[in-house]
């Protein structure tokens, strides 16, 4: 201790800039984050495998014109019927409604967030946000199977079925807007202060500011966002199931029942499909198909970020 | 256009405030920060079509009265004056006011410069935009950019994202964004202390040449950019009260060319020769 501490005070060049003893810690930390990050690459790249194998079978025994070619759907009956489009349709649709719904709320809380509220008001809010996006969903699935579904029958003036493609797109839109809210008022409050002076100083009102200043430098964080709450809307299953039901039907009426890719799985996944018959790989191929839609609207939408900024930065 | 001619301007301008046409008159200002009265009792004038230096060590409160005369600080939660800022005898802080109206009139040029992440034409046009100008838009940007000194080096690249520009084009391009407003005023808070002594000429031949036509107020920490350009200057300093607290002050406010070469206080001496500050 005393020897280092005079070597450490010791003036001129006899001082050494070698390392006076070396730094386990450091390595070990090290070791420890790349095995972390490991992880994450090592279970994506194994559920890619997991998916691959069953649905090369799948599609040995199933062809791809009947997968994409037709439009009956029920893997489980007898005869099986593998036209997987009602189930894509089923998809979108409720994805749709669900961006509908969260992007204008989403970035509307996000814009009051973070150029309109009060610090305190903030301080309040984003922790409030953040809980609605810890509520478990199979709340949100049966506040709009027993409650908005039973509402919307009551206010429209078409008939909806008790089980519906609108009411589960509703309330998958209000789970996510925490999403687009919260990581949007991140992308938003990053953006420094002098452009927003900027702005004001050319006689902006705060609206004009917030929607043409601070918006679009926040563009690529606000798209990441939106991104990260459309792939969670595509894949939410605990709500589609209970308020959009099971039935495979091939139709884009909002107000009839339909059932979504992982609505299939869940229902096929937790049935009595016996390993290695074709209603099992059935749905390895449903995953897979699930897994490269959300994978390309990623890289499609990166790329659209990557355009975009080489027109703005 | 008329060429500037730097040494003679000042014994032109007399010193009478009678001769001076004021855009603002500024009375027994005070301007609080919350509690915090940040700078008292500041009494000036502001001449049409002159540039008026406000010089000062750093804290003296140059900024805080700056932003008064567009209103900028009622956008920090807290910050209020007292006293009176007449604008053409109309009082920029009366009820009647609107602070945007106030910012279209008076136009603002910050210290690092900050175009928009958006392209050249864009930054200049936003304003004009901003304020319902929608025809002729061409011309406007090409107005403002030929006024700031800017349009022969953007003329082919008008499309280009602004933050490729260097940082002194940037700040000329800031200036040509003020401009493109047609205000009466532009406020400048130390508009070159992010620049090379290069870029800082220009700004300054740039200043020369807006004085024909607009009435300029500078904050500078530089003594002979103010020397060199101002027709007046303003030199603040603060001084610490019983309670120990600081408060900025107008110490001076004079003719430039007497203030660098006959200050009347002693504290302007001293800071302007460098003993102080
Ligand atoms: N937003 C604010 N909130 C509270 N106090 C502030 C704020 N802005 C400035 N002040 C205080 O007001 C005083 C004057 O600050 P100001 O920025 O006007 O000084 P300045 O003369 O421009 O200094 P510099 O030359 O360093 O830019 C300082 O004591 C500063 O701490
Ligand atoms: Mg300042």
């Amino acid at each position: 201790m005393a020897a280092g501490h005079n070597r450490a005070t010791a003036p001129g060049p006899n001082r050494s800039l070698a390392r006076s003893r070396p730094r386990y810690g450091e390595a070990a930390i090290k070791v420890l984050l790349l095995a972390a990050a490991l992880v994450s690459i090592a279970t994506t790249l194994g559920i890619v495998a997991a998916l691959l194998e069953p649905t090369i079978e799948f599609f040995s025994e199933v062809s791809f014109g009947e997968f994409f070619g037709s439009t009956s759907w029920g893997p489980l009956f007898s005869p099986p019927a593998f036209g997987v489009w009602p189930i894509i349709v089923a998809t979108l649709e409720i994805t749709l409604i669900a961006v509908i719904v969260a992007i204008p709320l989403g970035l509307a809380a996000a814009i009051y967030l973070s150029e309109y509220a009060t610090t305190r008001v903030r301080k309040i809010f984003k922790p409030v946000l953040e809980v609605l996006a810890g509520i478990p969903t199979v709340v949100f699935g049966f506040f709009a199977f027993s409650f908005v579904t039973p509402l919307l029958q009551d206010i429209l003036p078409f008939t909806l079925d008790p089980r519906n493609a609108l009411s589960a797109g509703l309330l998958v839109g209000v789970m996510i807007i925490p999403i687009v809210a919260s990581l949007s008022e991140d992308a938003m409050s990053a953006v420094p202060r002098s452009l927003r002076e900027g702005s004001f100083a050319l006689g902006a009102s705060k609206m004009t500011t917030s929607v043409s200043v601070v918006l679009p430098a926040a563009f690529s964080g606000i798209v990441a966002a939106i991104i990260l709450a459309i792939s969670r809307a595509a894949g939410e299953t605990m709500i589609v199931a209970i308020a959009a039901g099971f039935k495979s039907i091939f139709t884009f009426n909002p107000g009839s029942e339909m059932a979504t890719m992982a609505a299939f799985i869940a229902s096929a996944g937790s049935g009595d499909a016996p390993v290695g018959s074709i209603a099992y790989k059935t749905i390895f191929a449903v995953g897979s198909l699930l897994f490269i839609m959300t994978f390309a609207m990623n890289w499609f939408s990166a790329r659209m970020v990557k355009k975009y900024r080489e027109v703005y930065e | 256009m008329t060429q500037p001619n730097v040494t003679l301007r000042g014994p032109e301008v007399p010193n009478t405030p009678g001769s001076l046409d004021p855009v603002f008159t500024v009375e027994d200002l005070s301007v609080f920060y919350g509690d915090y009265e940040a700078v008292r009792n500041v009494d000036m004038m502001i001449g049409r079509r002159e540039i008026t230096a406000m010089i000062g060590p750093s804290g003296c409160g140059k900024s805080t009265v700056l932003r008064c005369f567009n209103r900028m600080n009622d956008l920090i939660p807290g910050a209020h004056i007292k006293g009176k800022i007449l604008y053409h005898e109309e009082d920029l802080y009366g009820d009647h006011v609107d602070p945007i109206e106030v910012r279209r009139r008076i136009g603002m040029v910050f210290q690092k410069p900050n175009p928009f992440p958006k392209s050249i034409y864009d930054n200049v046009a936003y304003g004009p935009r901003v304020n319902g100008m929608k025809k002729n838009m061409d011309t406007v940007v090409e107005e403002a950019l030929n006024k700031a000194a800017l349009w022969d080096e953007v003329k082919d690249k008008l499309k280009q994202n602004a933050l490729s520009l260097s940082g002194g084009q940037q700040q000329r391009l800031c200036i040509a964004r003020a401009i493109a407003v047609k205000p009466e005023v532009i406020l400048m808070d130390e508009p070159c202390s992010a620049l090379d002594p290069i870029a800082t000429t220009k700004i300054e031949d740039l200043m020369q040449e807006l004085r024909q036509e607009y009435t300029i107020l500078i904050v500078t920490h530089n003594m002979q950019q103010a020397a060199r350009v101002s027709d007046r200057t303003a030199f603040f300093t603060a001084d610490v009260d019983s309670a120990g607290v600081r408060h900025g002050r107008l110490v001076e406010f004079d003719q430039t060319t007497r203030i660098f070469t006959k200050p009347s206080d002693k504290r302007t001496e001293d800071y302007i020769t460098g003993r102080f500050g």
